[in-house]
């Protein structure tokens, strides 16, 4: 890769840490997600930097050329944050249910309470005549 | 055959029943299927759990002094079913009743199918539509669908159900713990399965169900064919989960 090609990226690069970092400071983005992108584009950073890197990256996937070796990281990337992504909105899913399904039974209950306590008090002025 | 309107829950006296009747949307068939079920099975409580319904479902059932559980948002038929479930067990019945709130099931049946339960010494009834030899006489792309499920479950489970999508069941409170930490999507296949690999004993009892009176089909056209992928994948998931807990045992 050429050096105007590896500056560019790391300027993208930082732009992104920087946005990240705005994120998490405005309470955008929680920190947990915040470090996985942080770690990412970091690692891109150093991939992209450093030549020895890039060979072993290249060698390690079997490939020929880095640019593909790169592709097929990020492909990799993506596919798990993906996976990830999809088994928190499932996890958050589950825990709407249940508190919506908890709520939904204590208004029951309450109402059920209420229903109960106003008898009671008609009772006794029923049972005086 | 429960041909006769005469209300049989004379003979049960002992069980504890809630009647679950998940709704969303029927403000016209909700009235009629709770005045039937008043009638027909005055000694069983009776739980409509409203399923983030935006018409009149919840005035209608409050005007008629029922309880109902009131979901904030349309949560889907087997979530609906699942809360009335948690109810029933944290106020300790005995055996739920799941009854459609479109008018297609007989709540005369009700009584029926409890003392199905209890005679048969069942852990699930399900009301069918298909057993005792009746054809399947539903649209063909249904009837591919229903056979399909039929021979699946004989296939996992060695027990022929001839109605796996039926919305009318009877089913113990030990049964329900069984499932409400489930995911289903329906309580169709994917819990039929689960349960008779749980050793639970499952029997069909003959009814009648008649077209929706009112109302939509909680079935799309896209549910056509998400429909049968989601519960086949429900389905296998939970035959392998229960033979990976037996083998862990």
């Amino acid at each position: 890769m050429t050096t105007q090609g590896v500056i560019l990226i790391d300027l993208m690069a930082l732009g992104f840490l920087l946005l990240i970092l705005n994120l998490v400071r405005k309470h955008d983005l929680v920190i947990g997600y915040a470090l996985l992108w942080m770690v990412s584009v970091i690692g891109l950073m150093a991939l992209v930097t450093f030549t020895p890197l890039q060979d072993f990256a290249t060698k390690a996937v079997g490939a020929v050329y880095p640019a593909s070796a790169l592709s097929l990281l990020a492909f990799v990337f993506i596919f798990i944050v993906l996976i990830y992504f999809s088994v928190q909105l499932s996890v958050m899913s589950s825990r709407q249910i249940e508190l919506i399904q908890a709520i939904a039974i204590l208004e029951l209950k309450l109402q059920e309470k209420a229903n109960l306590t106003q008898e009671k008090a008609r009772t006794p002025d029923s049972a005086q005549y | 055959m429960p041909q006769d309107n005469k209300p049989k829950d004379d003979r049960i006296t002992t069980p504890h029943v809630l009647v679950i009747i998940p709704a969303f949307n029927e403000q016209k068939s909700i009235a009629d299927v709770l005045l039937k079920l008043r009638a027909a099975a005055p000694a069983f409580d009776r739980l409509v759990v409203n399923d983030g319904s935006y018409d009149q479902t919840a005035q209608v059932v409050q005007a008629l002094g029922e309880k109902q559980l009131r979901l904030a948002t349309n949560l889907g038929y087997g979530v609906a079913l699942q809360t009335g479930m948690k109810y029933a067990l944290q106020q300790s019945y005995e055996i739920v009743v799941c009854l459609d709130a479109d008018g297609q099931h007989r709540p005369e049946d009700v009584p029926a199918v409890v003392q199905a339960l209890l005679d048969k010494d069942a852990d699930m009834v399900i009301g069918s539509r298909y057993c005792d030899g009746r054809p399947y006489n539903a649209p063909i792309d249904r009837r591919i669908g229903q056979l399909f499920f039929s021979h699946l479950t004989r296939l996992l489970v060695g027990q022929r159900i001839y109605d796996t999508s039926s919305g009318f069941k009877a089913l113990r409170s030990a049964t329900c713990k069984n499932l409400i930490r489930m995911t289903f999507v329906d309580f169709h296949v994917e819990m039929i399965v689960r349960l008779v690999m749980l050793g639970e004993k499952i029997i069909e009892y003959p009814i009648v169900v008649y077209e929706r009176s009112a109302g939509h089909s909680m079935y799309s056209f896209a549910s056509i064919f998400s429909y049968p992928l989601k519960t086949l994948v429900l389905t296998l998931v939970t035959a392998i989960d229960v033979l990976l807990a037996r083998r862990s045992q």
